[in-house]
């Protein structure tokens, strides 16, 4: 796992360059499919853009695996369309339509070794088309060499690591020169160190391959830092579509902002498009003039904690401090709330001493989404 | 070492406490437990089984020969073989298919096709024998018609054969249920995403999978197809030479006092299920080994 990363720039990669066609664009068309009374996936459209490193994201039932097993073939749907280049996918067979799928649990043949893994892809195709046995031993060994497993070829997927496992895992869905790479939370059966390592080797892993791929995450730190663009899914549908810092800075709508964590939920009321929250006023998302009921979210760098003598904000009482990291994070609660609120702020305001706990102070937001509720 | 330690030394030494982890027995209590276990199945199994061979030998090799080589004798070993040759291939594929079917599949009334196949567990064999009677035989549904047509089914082989193929109709499917239930279907659809065909994905994936467990059942139900006396026993008709099986044959030989060559045909029974045995406990080894790395898989 040492030196693992570095997704090798060598005569690997230029191997796969050398089979590579140009990267496929996927055009989904209002894409449904429900078990019984359960809508897994409704209505969905999306466009994955050629070459795309692209993120689904969402909770879990919000239909994202679903979406990336209905890409792969693996999930039949029932409405809409999925093309390839503007041809229609779901009426080819999965053989023809040729995706790499890694699986969450990576699905390795147990009774296979890594080579002979890697390998069934390419031997179980039609004897016309099947490479010769030392034309597959190159590849295999070629493949090996890009996830940096060269030398385990002998072994069973029981005697490897799970990070190798899910490299093997990508090297035999990379064998058959996929038209797309699609992966299923792709991290979530590691540990928190080696899914690190192996997030930036797959970024390099998508420059060199140029495929289109897709991901599968729920975890929003995940999506944001690897992705190009993020989906994010509620209930079998998109909720937002975009960058990871249009996502970030423009969460369209509360549940995107909920779900991408890290922020202080306020009903408050709204009067011509503006609401007051912890005593500043901030405008409405959208809608200039609304008036009535409306959710602010504050993020926690975004509260500050002003000193008493300023009497700026509202009064807050400081119940917990977590001073570890680059900002200190500090529990407080306001009157007539139930939940605490959580600000992160500068360590310099923590190593003055001014954050006892138990101690009052003043807390006001820099910044708020506000969002009419409905 | 504490021999070595002088004398005012070691009396400062409290003697251990004897300690035991909590879930665990006295000595005496273990040795009783297992005094007991081991007698129970000495008398009840291990002595049994050795008169059975005892009895075989009573008289020396030469009877015990000479009661396998008799013409009867060897008509119901023939038949016993035979009757073994189709009932278990007809349940091997049987149970490859009813448990593809439940383990990787979604339906309506599952859970009922799983007690179905258990159903021949839970008759007694006089009544697995005895549907048969009432389906074929000259008074049963479907009998008269197949009598008239020149189709002999009950009191002849292939009465037999369906009574067989009833009674060890769950052995196959008991072992590869739990089994591929467990593995999913992960690794099939890995395989189609690859590119392979149904049958590639059989014959490279699924099969691989689960051949030690196939295997297994396969010697259950084949132990079980040549030991079968009761269904048989009802549908046989006993006619000698021609539709008695091995354990009918025993039967006959002891209820005419040929003690001697009713145990040599025991004695061939026994030693049938000894070497089943042997080879099951052989594969259980293999078997759980292989389980274990799928499970650290």
């Amino acid at each position: 796992m040492v030196n693992l990363p570095r997704a090798a720039a060598t005569s690997a990669a230029r191997e796969i360059e050398r089979h590579r066609h140009a990267p496929v664009r996927i055009d989904i068309e209002e894409l449904g499919k429900s078990y019984g009374n359960f809508a897994a996936l409704e209505n969905v459209s999306l466009t994955v853009k050629p070459g795309e490193l692209l993120a689904l994201l969402g909770p879990s039932g919000s239909g994202k695996t679903t979406l990336l097993r209905a890409i792969a073939g693996l999930t039949a749907t029932e409405q809409g369309t999925i093309r390839f280049d503007g041809e229609d996918a779901t009426v080819l067979s999965l053989r023809d339509r040729r995706v790499g799928f890694v699986f969450q649990q990576y699905a390795l043949f147990r009774h296979m070794t890594v080579f002979d893994n890697v390998a069934f892809g390419l031997r179980v195709r039609p004897r016309e088309e099947r490479p010769r046995a030392g034309e597959i031993a190159r590849r295999v060994r070629r493949l090996l060499e890009l996830v940096q497993l060269d030398g385990l070829e002998k072994r069973f997927p029981s005697q490897i690591s799970g990070g190798q496992r899910q490299r093997v895992a990508l090297a035999r869905a990379l064998a058959i020169e996929p038209r797309v790479l699609l992966l299923d939370e792709p991290f979530g059966a590691l540990d928190a160190k080696v899914r690190k390592e192996l997030r930036s080797w797959l970024r390099e892993l998508h420059t060199e391959t140029g495929l289109t791929t897709v991901f599968v995450t729920h975890d929003q730190e995940e999506a944001l830092e690897l992705a190009d663009r993020v989906v994010i899914m509620r209930a079998g549908q998109v909720e937002q579509v975009g960058t990871p810092s249009e996502i970030y800075d423009e969460p369209a709508t509360p549940f995107v902002c909920e779900f991408l964590g890290g922020v202080a939920r306020f009903e408050v009321t709204a009067k011509d498009g503006e609401a007051d929250v912890l005593g500043s006023a901030f405008p409405l998302e959208g809608d200039s003039d609304y008036c009535g009921p409306a959710l602010a979210y504050v993020r926690a760098h975004e509260l500050e904690i002003v000193a008493r003598e300023r009497a700026e904000g509202v009064p807050a009482v400081i119940r917990a401090v977590r001073p570890f990291g680059p900002t200190v994070t500090v529990e407080l609660s306001v009157e007539g709330r139930q939940s605490r609120i959580e600000a992160e702020v500068p360590r310099e305001l923590y190593s003055s001493g001014e954050l006892g706990i138990g101690q009052g102070v003043f807390i006001r937001a820099t910044a708020a989404r506000i969002y009419a509720a409905n | 070492m504490s021999a070595n330690l002088p004398a005012q030394e070691a009396a400062h030494i409290a003697p251990r406490p004897f300690f035991r982890t909590p879930v665990t027995e006295a000595p005496l209590i273990k040795f009783t437990l297992i005094a007991i276990g081991l007698a129970f199945i000495v008398a009840m199994i291990f002595l049994p089984l050795a008169a059975v061979f005892f009895e075989a030998f009573r008289r020396g090799a030469e009877p015990f020969f000479a009661a396998l080589v008799e013409p009867d004798a060897l008509s119901a070993i023939r038949l016993t073989l035979f009757v073994a040759a189709i009932s278990v291939p007809a349940n091997l594929a049987f149970g490859l298919v009813a448990s593809w079917a439940i383990a990787k599949f979604e339906f309506k009334g599952k859970s009922f096709l799983i007690t179905l196949i258990d159903l021949p567990f839970s008759v007694s064999p006089v009544i697995s024998g005895l549907v048969y009677i009432l389906l074929f035989g000259s008074y049963g549904f479907i009998g008269p018609w197949l009598i008239a047509h020149g189709y002999q089914i009950v009191f002849a082989v292939p009465g037999i054969v369906l009574a067989t193929i009833f009674v060890t109709f769950p052995f196959v499917a008991r072992q590869l249920i739990p089994l591929m239930e467990q593995q999913g279907k992960g690794d099939e659809e890995a395989a189609l995403s690859l590119g392979a065909t149904g049958l590639q994905t059989f014959f490279r994936v699924t099969l691989p999978n689960i051949k030690w467990a196939l295997l297994y059942g396969v010697l259950l139900c084949n132990a079980r197809a040549m030991g079968e006396f009761g269904a048989v026993s009802v549908v046989s008709g006993h006619i000698r030479g021609k539709t008695n099986t091995m354990p009918l044959h025993v039967e006959i030989l002891y209820n005419e006092y040929n003690f001697v060559a009713a145990f040599a045909v025991a004695s061939l029974l026994a030693f049938l299920a000894l070497v089943t045995l042997v080879l099951k406990s052989v594969l259980e080894w293999r078997y759980s080994g292989e389980l274990a790395a799928s499970s650290r898989h």
